[in-house]
């Protein structure tokens, strides 16, 4: 026995004593008596009358005096309550109510009820009203009618039919006045009386009316008939079990076994049965269906909607709740991990981002080729005004389209990026155009950055601004070819003039070697010899011209600038010396200067080297205190010699005349052509004016001494007038020259071929 | 002539199968006749469980569903699998989708008494609908006893004349059912054999066409659920249903009831497992089509992947 059990039997006996007071223990029962009570669902001496028999027969075939009771619904409640009752047949509602009171019972049997020898187990119900009620014909008529029951706990009775208005969309229990009766005679008689629109009765009342008084026949009508074969009833309703006889826990199971064998073994044709109507009792039936149709209409024992409380759900599913309310917890302190690494994360991110963005030296991100990230340094360097006009482009977008080197710089950044691709950390030079379009150049490295969780690797790029030294290094590299390819030969020294490097024009020039040179002293003057180092070491520069010799001993004259170096210190490190060969420049130099002095016809000087003779001599005489004379000298009768036999003619005269004046006079003497036909002639430290007689009759003679020029002979004679100095006052050169010119027009006019001396006198 | 001829009552069926519903949406239409392991749709259709997407068209037997489903006014039907097999061997592709009830002795072979064991059946005549589910009966006792079709005489008579060919000595034995089975054995034939000695291997089915089972998805599975709550009602509420069944098939409720014992009414539970893509109807199905074409009732077997699909058989009951 479980304690249950237990409590329930002390229960028991408890009452028991309770109430009867002649006590007997339960199981001195089986000698006497069992109380069978009967549902009384008509006037209770009918059911006494129809099933006294029974219990008689129940009696006979037990053995055990069964004692019948006939009781309404609540009669029989109460005794069972007070255990006064063993075996009750009841209704099938009713049967659910007393389970479910005292959920222990047992069906014995379900009664098989006949009719008209036919029979069946099953029962429903039947919906009445007065025949001449022409406003209820189906069951959607019954809208607000009144109801007369028997009561709510009548399966045929009440519940069925509230199913099957409930399906046809009428909610009886709320819309309609019910009125409950406590038996079907009351029902039938209430429907008759007009007391009530219809009337509810189980399957077989009907019949038993009609019988019982046949002048009921045409005062009645059935709504919602089923006809149904076999069935023996009119009939409303879908159909349920019969009634089943139950017997109660505490009967002997022996006293049981007896009557459910007597049950069984009752037989149609007996009057027992024919007294109570039956033709028997077949094994239980399943009451599910009426157990349904409780639920669904929500009548006892199922009209109390359990209230689930809150304490209910947490004690039935407090497992769940315990697991749900874990791994809410647990989620909980997983997600403020989460926020809190996140938060970290993000501190952690945004410092890294300040630094980097702050980081002076460019650095940028680059994912496909393309720019995805960048700081203010890299925007700066580029010259670009934000960094969201670098962001998604290719670093080629703002490179010249060509990189120094001749690749294209697209081709260049792909190689590049390539080679990331494959893990290596790339360097490389790379020109930059700014978008002012100036040129940077950096010195881009580039490393593969492999970002979890992102497909392609991402490259970070560094740049740094090598310009200030590529611009050095170009400038070097210019220095450099000028050093190598100067026409000038330039030579470096150290300190004390030792050469260290030479170019190859110092060679051409010198003719040394450069292993000759390194280590020599570079060319200097003869006579300054290495003091134009001290020179330049104190004036920082020296430059002069001199004469040196090449290698072979060629004389070259060379044009030197000797610069001298000072180091960071201001101490003195090295000599550059720049020269050129001005060898020719000096030839030509001095070509020029005869060209300005001569004739270049006769090779005899011309006017104004003779006035520089001139003055010299002037000064020269004074100095040395003796006479010189200026002679004035004009061809006479050339200009006929030039028209008879042409210019060449005239020129070969004009130098052969030239020639032998030239040869009359002596070493020192000057003869210049001043142009033309006419000449003149410095004739220095005079003996005496009779030598100077004699120098002119000379010349006159030279003259006029027939010359062959144009394959003729040719005659000339010549006028000269000549004067002396010093004279009285003092002269100039042009004043003596003009004196002599005047003194040649005399002579002109004296009959040429003759010499005249200058007199003021005359003039 | 079809072994439901008997339970069947005069059902204004060629009115029904005439009826072509036009509705909002064409109703998928289904095609019945009386049966016992189809009344579940009967029932449903009369509580009004039936869903407006589905229209059950009647008709007096197998053979008018089978039509139906050939010339196409049927989208659905209730069959045996061999009738399905027919059906499916002409050119309609078909799909199972539910299994309505398992014979287990509804269909039975009566022998004179000489005959005492199967293998006696050889040389005698026997009687046999050959159209019908009989014939699959009769090829599978066969195949049960190791008799080739031709050791026996067949003698294709419909069921209801067998009594007279019986009593006239032109057939040895019958295949039949309720009540011919009664008849003859009231004249001394004897049951030698019936359905439920071949265990799960005749089935009648909900056959749905594959163009209904693709495009109409929502109508087959409110037409399985209807069935479903039908099969309910004849379980929860048999001492309702047994009357309804016996009106309709204007018989007395104990023959229903018998009715009833001879087949199985499977759930949901054993129907996902009898349509399950190795489940036991599957095989029936390969073994029918087998027999069919073997005994040239087939030019051949149908074709398919899969006959059963299971996927529309509802969840739980609502």
């Amino acid at each position: 026995m479980t304690p249950l059990r237990l409590r329930h039997g002390l229960l028991a006996i408890l009452l028991l004593m309770g109430v009867w007071q002649s006590v007997l223990p339960v199981a001195a029962q089986v000698r006497d008596e069992v109380t069978l009570g009967v549902f009384a669902y008509r006037p209770e001496p009918v059911i006494r009358e129809r099933y006294a028999p029974l219990a008689d027969y129940l009696s006979q075939e037990s053995g055990v005096q069964v004692r019948l009771e006939v009781l309404t619904q609540e009669e029989l409640t109460r005794s069972l309550a007070a255990n006064r009752v063993d075996f009750f047949l009841t209704n099938p509602s009713h049967f659910l109510l007393i389970r479910s009171e005292r959920s222990l019972t047992g069906v014995l049997a379900t009664v098989i009820r006949s009719w008209n020898g036919q029979s069946t187990g099953s029962i429903g119900g039947v919906i009445l009203a007065r025949q001449e009620r022409d406003d209820i014909n189906t069951l959607k008529d019954l809208r607000n009618k009144s109801i007369a029951t028997p009561g709510v706990h009548y399966l045929g009775g009440y519940q069925t039919q509230a199913l099957e208005l409930l399906d046809a969309g009428l909610d009886i229990q709320r819309g309609n006045r019910i009125v409950r009766l406590g038996n079907h005679d009351r029902v039938v008689k209430a429907v008759l009386a007009g007391d009530a629109d219809v009337g509810f009765v189980r399957t077989g009342i009907y019949e038993d009316l009609f019988r019982e008084s046949p002048g009921l026949a045409g005062e009645l009508k059935v709504i919602n008939r089923q006809e149904l074969r076999g069935y023996p009833f009119v009939l409303s309703t879908r159909l349920y079990p019969e009634w089943p006889l139950v017997s109660l826990p505490h009967v002997d199971s022996r006293v049981v076994r007896r009557i459910a064998s007597a049950l069984f073994a009752l037989e149609p044709e007996h009057p027992a049965a024919r007294a109570a109507e039956l033709s028997g009792f077949s094994p239980p039936a399943d009451y599910q269906s009426v157990e349904e149709l409780a639920r669904r209409l929500r009548v006892a024992p199922y009209d109390q909607v359990p209230r689930v409380t809150w304490l209910d759900v947490l004690n039935q599913y407090r497992y769940w709740v315990a697991a749900v309310a874990v791994l809410v917890i647990l989620l909980a302190m997983t997600s403020l991990w989460l926020g809190r690494k996140k938060r970290q994360l993000v501190v952690e991110e945004r410092r890294q981002r300040t630094l980097i963005a702050s980081w002076p030296q460019p650095m940028l991100m680059l994912r496909e080729g393309v720019l995805i990230d960048c700081n203010r340094a890299a925007v700066d360097l580029v010259r670009y005004s934000s960094e969201s006009s670098l962001l998604g482009k290719s670093l080629a977008a703002f490179s010249p389209f060509v990189q120094p080197g001749g690749t294209p710089s697209m081709q260049k950044a792909e190689s590049l990026l390539a080679k990331v691709m494959r893990g290596e950390v790339v360097q490389s030079e790379w020109l930059f155009v700014r978008s002012d379009g100036s040129e940077v150049w950096v010195d881009m490295t580039l490393a593969p950055v492999q970002e979890p969780g992102s497909g392609a690797p991402s490259v970070l790029c560094a740049w740094y601004d090598i310009s200030r030294r590529k611009n050095a290094e170009e400038r070097q590299r210019l220095a450099l070819r000028v050093f190598e390819n100067a026409r000038e030969a330039i030579f470096i020294t150290d300190a004390h003039g030792a050469i260290i490097d030479i170019n190859d024009a110092y060679t051409n020039i010198t003719g040394f070697e450069r292993d000759q040179a390194v280590g020599s002293m570079p060319p200097m003057p003869l006579d300054e010899g290495s003091s134009i180092l001290v020179v330049a070491r104190e004036h920082g520069v020296w430059s002069g011209e001199f004469a040196s010799g090449r290698q072979s001993g060629e004389a070259v004259v060379l044009n030197l600038t000797l610069s001298s170096v000072f180091d960071e210190s201001g101490a003195l490190s090295h000599f550059v010396g720049v020269f050129s060969d001005i060898t020719r420049l000096k030839d030509t130099e001095r070509k020029l200067r005869t060209m300005a002095h001569y004739d270049a016809l006769t090779g005899l000087p011309n006017r104004v080297l003779f006035s520089d003779r001139l003055q010299q001599s002037m000064a020269q005489a004074r100095r040395q205190n003796y006479s010189l004379a200026v002679l004035y000298i004009d061809l006479d009768q050339f200009k006929p010699v030039n028209d008879a036999f042409g210019h060449g003619a005239g020129d070969a005269l004009l130098v052969e005349v030239s020639r032998r004046m030239r040869a009359t006079l002596r070493e020192e003497d000057t003869l210049a052509r001043l142009g033309g036909d006419e000449f003149s002639a410095i004739v220095v430290n005079i003996a005496g004016e009779a030598a100077l007689q004699q120098l002119l009759f000379r010349l006159l003679e030279a003259i006029a001494e027939p010359a062959w020029v144009a394959d003729h002979s040719v005659e000339v004679s010549a006028s000269i007038g000549y004067t002396l100095y010093p004279q009285a006052s003092e002269l100039d050169g042009d004043q003596l020259l003009r004196q002599a010119d005047q003194a040649m027009y005399r002579a002109k006019r004296a009959g040429k071929n003759r010499y005249c001396k200058f007199s003021d006198a005359v003039s | 002539m079809n072994r439901r001829h008997f339970l069947r009552l005069s059902v204004s069926a060629a009115a029904a199968l005439a009826v072509i519903g036009c509705g909002r949406s064409e109703p998928l239409r289904v095609g019945v006749h009386p049966w016992i392991g189809y009344e579940p749709l009967f029932l449903a259709e009369e509580f009004g469980w039936l869903a407006d997407s589905v229209k059950l068209v009647k008709g007096r037997a197998a053979t008018d569903s089978m039509d139906g489903l050939l010339t196409g006014e049927l989208d659905a039907a209730a069959l045996t699998l061999d009738e399905v097999i027919r059906v499916y061997a002409e050119g309609v592709p078909l799909r199972v989708v539910a299994v309505t009830d398992v014979s287990v002795g509804a269909d039975m072979m009566m022998v004179k008494p000489g005959i005492t064991s199967l293998s006696g059946l050889r040389g005698r005549s026997i009687g046999v609908e050959l159209a019908g589910v009989s014939g699959v009966l009769l090829f599978s006792i066969l195949e049960h006893a190791g008799l080739e079709s031709h050791e026996v005489t067949l003698v294709d008579l419909p069921v209801n004349r067998h009594l007279d060919a019986w009593q006239r000595g032109e057939i040895d034995a019958s295949i039949c059912y309720e009540p011919v089975a009664s008849s003859l054995a009231k004249v001394g034939g004897t049951r030698l054999f019936d359905s439920s000695d071949l265990p799960e291997t005749i089935f009648d089915v909900l056959v749905v066409t594959e163009a209904a089972a693709r495009n109409r998805a929502a109508a087959v599975r409110d037409l399985v659920q209807a069935h479903f709550r039908g099969l309910r009602h004849v379980v929860r509420s048999m001492h309702d249903a047994v009357y309804r069944i016996a009106t309709r098939q204007a018989i007395h409720p104990d023959l229903v009831r018998r009715a009833l014992a001879t087949i199985m009414l499977p759930e949901l539970a054993a129907n996902q497992r009898y349509l399950a893509r190795r489940g036991q109807l599957e095989a029936v199905a390969r073994r029918l089509a087998e027999i069919l074409v073997r005994e040239g009732l087939i030019s051949s077997a149908p074709e398919y992947d899969r006959l059963c699909d299971p996927s529309f058989l509802p969840r739980s009951l609502r």
